[in-house]
């Protein structure tokens, strides 16, 4: 009998835990969501910098109610493809938090759970317009609000004084602030190193579709147009759309008052261009005053109305929204969810830490924001401009955020070529329809 | 080692390769095992890191991936698309162009360095390592310092220095006529120098005796270039040209940080398009299968390149 010397048996365990490896790697991708139904609740947040303060305070008020404790992960970079990864890989979060816009991806992708509206404890006391955020086409909630805003113009109050011109009201009133802030000096350095308006341009997020739905809204335009039965027809081939793209292409190609880094540009850069005074005029929403007054440009700037276009003021309104995950500790989640929309919760997003207003108009009846900030009358602007003119982005449609990538997309190529409006929302209107197909609620 | 009783008194001569049969097949097992014994903990990582999920990516791109809704298999569909969708045609035409004039570029640069800095005399050795220092650097860091650089205003940093020469503001980035060709400008900025170290590794190892005949027979710089340098850096340029194929197809990092694939997606390329495929549409099946091509695509271009590089040796 020939034994085996022990080098070669050392050979072949070696062997054979290299395909216990295997082995194990390729059984890896097994469903381990049910590891995970004790511990504390995960939750994942898209913010950043002092925002991260803020939801922690509004957490350890739930943790000190309820005993829950939880995990927060937060960041504000290639937030949903973190959370895309996390899915395929079944490691999804107990809670998100994040844009309501994102409530069809989400959707589509199954990752999240609906919610009985009726079971939520404190859902009488929010706005119907926030719930209205929180529900897809068919009528079913998705997710709990957390909290809605409305975007309003910031304007270098400075530069206006110096170039003795009034905040805009119209189109016609940005166009001109726009071409003097860009071509007179405002901030007196004998360099033409300033530019008018500030626009986020890039396709990442959907940014340049994102800005540019309030132009679109104003000049009397639609994304889609609804055709009975629950179904729609892309809407971008009218006159009103072309209207509002020339105005905005106009900014870029002719009047060139637009930063020039613009169409590569997300809102960090673009955050950037205002704060260090290249640019003199920013179309965001109100979490920017806390932002931007964190910077050395405090106090040198005024918060307006977004200015009206030939049909109305109308303006980008958005929210944030609590999602409950598939596979997640789902009463713990409710919980949390029911607990940020109370006042107390509210009050806290709102005010704890002034750097970061998390909560920025409630979504609680109950609470003012107004009254919460007293003696910043940005806030009650925000407050009006969100009740009177905020409109939401067909955000309850199956899957917005592929429609809004291709509405950037088409803009941006646009823009960048200074092409012919008409001409390329013809070839946009075409595509959203095609996308509204493989949705399921394409006309016709 | 019982078993090994000797059979003739010739033990003296060291590693006797003799003995009985059952000895040497067990010899014949341990030489065979023992290399692949010392590439177990790579080959493990490899096969973990890198063999698997290649498998298991080429299995996806035959699905419409949903991960909590249960995958739908599509068959060949993911491919016909891949080969329909205009986006990504236009992008594999960017990736090209970018592979060819990035690779060639940072091939002659690269070259041209090694030339120059060839030498071990300690001042060209400092010079050597600033110039080296792009190929260290991460290339998010780079492409962020770039991005900042190349501000297309006219006080941008770049743009003053162009303007002090009475030359107008560039747009670089910002147009979609200049900005994959700026993209290729920083790939060579940070290619050229790695290439350079292979070809002075390569330079190192030509024998001077053949510079010295060539000198004696009166030829010139250029000659000497043209038919001794050259020539004897073949293997080196292969190793390099494969290389820069292979960077070349893969690119995204700097794409992703400078521009995003805009504007008006005019440096799309491969690789970007399948990371919003995967990550934006949540298309994972459809990512996939681009990614399986493009790892065939990969695979054959490496394979003419050598074949190739392997006739004209031969030849």
């Amino acid at each position: 009998m020939v034994r085996v010397p022990w080098r070669d048996r050392v050979l072949v365990a070696s062997a054979a835990g290299m395909c216990a490896v295997l082995a194990i790697s390729g059984c890896g991708s097994s469903d381990k969501s049910k590891a995970e139904a004790t511990g504390p609740l995960n939750v994942w947040v898209r913010g950043a910098n002092d925002s991260i303060k803020a939801y922690q305070k509004v957490f350890d008020a739930f943790t000190a109610k309820t005993g829950i404790q939880i995990k927060p992960f937060m960041t504000l970079t290639d937030f949903e493809t973190k959370l895309s990864a996390a899915a395929t890989s079944h490691k999804l979060p107990d809670v998100v938090v994040d844009d309501a816009a994102q409530l069809g991806n989400f959707e589509t992708q199954g990752i999240i759970q609906p919610v009985d509206k009726s079971a939520v404890a404190g859902q009488d006391q929010l706005t119907d317009r926030a719930w209205d955020s929180a529900k897809d086409l068919t009528g079913k909630y998705y997710a709990v609000p957390f909290s809605a805003q409305a975007n309003i113009l910031l304007v270098r109050s400075d530069w206006l004084a110096k170039l003795k011109l009034q905040p805009p009201k119209t189109w016609q009133d940005v166009a001109t602030v726009a071409k003097a802030f860009t071509t007179q000096d405002p901030d007196g350095d004998g360099k033409a190193d300033t530019y008018g308006l500030d626009v986020p341009g890039s396709t990442t997020r959907g940014y340049i579709s994102w800005y540019w739905s309030s132009l679109l809204w104003e000049a009397g335009g639609s994304y889609f147009k609804p055709a009975g039965n629950g179904k729609f027809a892309a809407n971008l081939d009218t006159p009103q759309a072309t209207q509002s793209v020339q105005w905005f292409e106009d900014q870029f190609c002719t009047n060139k008052v637009v930063q020039p880094s613009a169409l590569n540009d997300t809102t960090t850069e673009a955050n950037k261009a205002f704060q260090t005074g290249v640019t003199g005029m920013y179309f965001t929403g109100p979490y920017a005053y806390a932002t931007m007054d964190a910077t050395a440009i405090k106090g040198k700037y005024v918060a307006v109305a977004p200015p009206a276009g030939p049909a109305n003021g109308q303006t980008l309104a958005e929210g944030t929204d609590i999602y409950l995950m598939a596979g997640g500790k789902t009463s713990e989640a409710k919980k949390l969810a029911e607990f940020m929309i109370t006042p107390e919760a509210q009050r806290l997003g709102m005010t704890a830490v002034p750097t970061a207003t998390i909560v920025r108009l409630p979504v609680n009846k109950t609470v003012d924001a107004a009254t919460e900030h007293q003696g910043d009358d940005r806030w009650k602007l925000a407050q009006q401009v969100y009740q009177s003119d905020g409109h939401y982005e067909d955000i309850n449609m199956p899957n917005w955020t592929a429609l809004r990538q291709a509405t950037s997309d088409g803009l941006n190529a646009l823009v960048a070529k200074c092409g012919d409006p008409a001409t390329a929302l013809h070839t946009l209107n075409d595509k959203l329809n095609s996308i509204l197909k493989t949705q399921g609620v394409a006309a016709g | 080692m019982s078993v090994s009783t000797p059979s003739a008194p010739v033990a003296s001569v060291p590693r006797d390769r003799g003995g009985p049969p059952a000895a040497r097949r067990v010899r014949r097992v341990r030489s065979r095992f023992s290399p692949w014994l010392f590439l177990a903990p790579a080959l493990a990582f490899f096969a973990v890191f890198k063999f698997w999920p290649v498998i298991w990516g080429v299995y996806l791109s035959f699905f419409h991936v949903r991960p909590y809704l249960g995958n739908e298999w599509l068959g060949w569909a993911n491919f016909s698309r891949a080969f329909q969708d205009p986006d990504l045609r236009a992008a594999v035409g960017h990736t090209v162009l970018d592979a060819v004039v990035s690779v060639a570029g940072s091939m002659l640069v690269g070259f041209a360095l090694a030339l120059l800095l060839e030498s071990p005399a300690r001042h060209v050795r400092i010079l050597r390592t600033a110039v080296f220092l792009p190929a260290v650097t991460a290339m998010v860091a780079i492409a962020e310092l770039w991005g900042a650089l190349l501000f297309p205003g006219r006080y941008g940093a770049v743009n003053s220095f162009l303007g002090a020469l009475g030359l107008g503001a560039q747009p670089f980035l910002a147009s979609p006529h200049s900005s994959l060709w700026t993209v290729m400008l920083i790939q060579i900025w940070k290619a050229a120098p790695y290439d350079m170290v292979i070809f002075i590794a390569g330079l190192v190892g030509i024998d001077r005796q053949l510079y010295e005949s060539a000198n004696i027979d009166g030829a010139g710089a250029w000659q000497r270039l043209r038919h001794i340098t050259i020539p004897s850096l073949r293997p080196i340029t292969t190793i390099v040209l494969t290389l820069g194929i292979i960077r070349g197809l893969r690119v995204f990092t700097e794409i992703n940080v400078l521009t995003g694939g805009g504007p008006g997606g005019s440096t799309e390329t491969i690789v970007t398009t399948t990371f919003k495929a995967a990550t934006v549409a949540n298309d994972t099946g459809y990512a996939s299968a681009i990614s399986t091509l493009l790892l065939i695509a990969t695979i054959l271009l490496t394979s003419l390149t050598l074949w190739w590089r392997n006739r004209l040796e031969a030849s």
